[in-house]
């Protein structure tokens, strides 16, 4: 898009917010509209220039900065923004499915309504953009919940499924949704383990929304561990032949080390022997644990398993 | 007059009209600006009229008649933004959904979706909802992330517009890279990657095409507003994009039957979406599923150990124990015979 289109939609948004926020700092203004503090002057100067013909005194936006506060006198009719554009309720809607709108909830309820409120004449237009992304899928139903107990800030609770094992019942003070490389987790306080937890959403069972309040600190923000960057005691060498290579730079990037053969090496944390197992054997034969040994034979004995031996 | 200033004017002329304003009106309020020669002047207003319209701005020519005169007039109630009385709850979980795909740094229409998200705050006073809900894609390395996002607003505005792109393609499959020219139907997202989908004139078929792996991108600029193809009916892009590798279209579908026991069978359902299940006994499952990649159904298989079972085809657990040999073979004590 062109910046003249950028421009022209800021600026019809810009005089509404300043008509029906009088004294806005000019900080808050420029933070509501993502643009620095020297454009936001720019477009506030270009503003007062702005009127109707015939451009009598009465004619012109009065726009003005007093004491580092914006006001409107006279906002010549830009009293609200204009409708949504298709293009803006279908990225949106669109960005709404990454919360998957599942039938007669919270989301699903305000697309309906963002869809009364667009002209008319644009609806069949947002459908059809609207269909042009599709980010559906990456959302597990399990959103549904977990996104109310956040918002409400209530606590959940859920049968959580652990390796060798029935699921274990868990209550956790949901701090934050994450989603990485399109696995979803839930980060939150443990109450069995007394600390913040990453939980994977898929391994949630029978999800519940207590009415239990809990106030969330205000820092709460967790990072899914890589395992080429993590610091163990242990380091594993992985080895990855010339046809998964290419799929493992675009995973690790720098971290992966070239190798003549055209084959690449990663360092690994090798503190869960698990998650190790498990990653070396869906390269189905591409991969191969050169060190330690310890390692090597845990992926040894895991593949003697998976064919009964 | 810069152009936006004079577009602003025009929105501000129109809004307070009364009556139709006519071509020759207009010519006469903005003389320096649609003067000179007629064709020249309709050329610029036509321009000018466009880029309202694609703001949203309802502009009509009306023909006049024995009460009104002809001209261009606007409807009010239909420029402004109306309240969408949208409950606390429905305004926190937009908020969430949005703001996490704008902080990803790549969504598909960021410059709509942040407008889109100030619009509907706008009735929201002081306390909006601040989102806990974050994405990363993961598919791209640091330092590209503003690469990918430009390639997505490039190719959402081409998507909108339906214009041909021409992209240069870096397939891992592949050494080097191709050149196409692509016919952009639409994006999906899939395990945090985008996915372009579109005909592709050098393969002369539909094909996907990671975004991420595309190293130069340029949109067809001729003409842009009119479009360059049309979307077949009934085109769906869930229907085109894999999510498990076992949905990569690499092969004709063949049904594979797996047996989940142990902690694997109470997860059947979230493992194997869109598989057949049916109870064996306490425990466990049985899952019948149609793949076309069936190296990739192996692999996790594998990945899930020993409680996942191939029942079937022949082929698939041939497969299975070519690939355990061959992880044995590579992970074999020097001084032990290799037998899977």
């Amino acid at each position: 898009m062109s910046n003249v289109h950028e421009r022209l939609r800021r600026l019809l948004f810009l005089v509404p917010y300043v008509s029906k926020h009088p004294g806005v700092t000019v900080e808050a203004l420029a933070r509501a509209l993502n643009i620095s503090h020297e454009d936001l002057l720019e477009e506030l100067d270009l503003l007062t220039c702005v009127g109707r013909p015939p451009f009598n005194p009465d004619d012109y936006i009065d726009i003005y900065v007093d004491n580092d506060r914006v006001y409107v006198d006279l906002d010549q009719r830009l009293f609200a923004p204009p409708r949504l554009t298709a293009g803006e309720a279908a990225a949106l809607a669109a960005s709404a499915e990454l919360l998957r709108p599942a039938a007669g909830d919270a989301l699903q309820s305000a697309l309906q309504k963002l869809e009364r409120i667009l002209p008319p004449s644009t609806r069949e237009r947002y459908r059809e953009m609207y269909r042009k992304i599709d980010a559906s899928t990456e959302a597990p139903q399990a959103l549904a919940p977990l996104t109310r107990s956040i918002i409400e800030r209530l606590e959940v609770t859920f049968n959580y499924a652990r390796p060798g094992g029935p699921p274990e019942p868990r209550r956790v003070r949901p701090y934050e949704l994450l989603s990485h490389r399109g696995q979803w987790y839930l980060q939150g306080f443990d109450h069995m383990r007394q600390d913040a937890r990453l939980f994977r959403l898929d391994r949630m069972e029978d999800i519940t929304v207590t009415d239990t309040p809990f106030l969330p600190p205000p820092d709460a923000r967790a990072d899914v561990p890589n395992p080429a960057r993590s610091r163990t005691e242990v380091s594993v060498r992985v080895r990855f032949s010339p046809v998964a290579a290419p799929y493992v730079k675009e995973r690790f990037g720098r971290d992966a080390r070239p190798l003549a053969d055209g084959g690449v090496e990663v360092l690994v944390a090798g503190d869960s022997e698990r998650w190790l197992t498990q990653w070396v054997l869906s390269f189905g034969g591409e991969a191969q644990v050169v060190e330690p040994e310890s390692a090597r034979a845990a992926v040894a004995r895991a593949a003697r398993a998976s064919v009964g031996l | 007059m810069e152009r936006t200033e004079r577009i602003l004017d025009l929105v501000a002329l129109l809004l307070d009209a009364r009556e139709p304003i006519s071509w020759a009106e207009l010519r006469e309020h903005f003389p320096a600006d649609y003067g000179g020669s007629d064709d020249a002047a309709e050329r610029k207003f036509e321009r000018d009229k466009a880029e309202l319209v694609e703001l949203g701005f309802p502009l009509t020519y009306v023909q006049g008649d024995d009460e009104r005169r002809d001209g261009y007039i606007v409807d009010r109630d239909a420029y402004y933004l109306p309240e969408a009385d949208l409950s606390k709850e429905e305004l926190a979980v937009l908020y969430a959904a949005g703001s996490a795909a704008l902080a990803s740094g790549a969504f598909p229409g960021r410059d709509d979706l942040a407008h889109a998200l100030r619009k509907i705050g706008f009735f929201a006073g002081e306390s909006l909802p601040t989102p806990r809900v974050r994405m990363e894609l993961g598919s791209v390395q640091e330092g590209e992330e503003k690469e990918v996002s430009a390639r997505l607003e490039q190719l959402w505005d081409a998507c909108a517009a339906r214009k041909w792109v021409e992209l240069t393609y870096a397939s891992p499959k592949h050494p080097g890279t191709t050149q196409r020219r692509v016919d952009p139907y639409g994006l999906a997202l899939r395990r945090g990657a985008w996915t372009l989908v579109g005909h592709c004139h050098l393969r002369g078929g539909l094909r996907t095409f990671h975004v991420h792996r595309i190293r130069e991108l340029k949109v067809n600029t001729a003409r842009p507003r009119t479009p360059d193809f049309q979307v077949p009916a009934g085109f769906e892009l869930d229907a085109h994009v894999a999510y498990f590798p076992w949905q990569h279209r690499f092969h004709e579908p063949v049904e594979v039957v797996l047996r989940l026991s142990g902690a694997l069978a109470s997860r059947a359902a979230s493992l194997l979406p869109g598989a057949t299940l049916e109870p064996v006994e306490e425990g466990v499952v049985r899952a019948r599923m149609r793949v076309s990649f069936l190296d990739g159904l192996v692999r996790f298989c594998l990945q899930l150990g020993p409680d996942c079972r191939v029942e079937g085809p022949q082929s698939a657990q041939a497969r299975l124990k070519e690939m355990a040999t061959r992880i044995l073979e590579r992970h074999a004590d020097p001084h032990e015979k290799v037998s899977a």
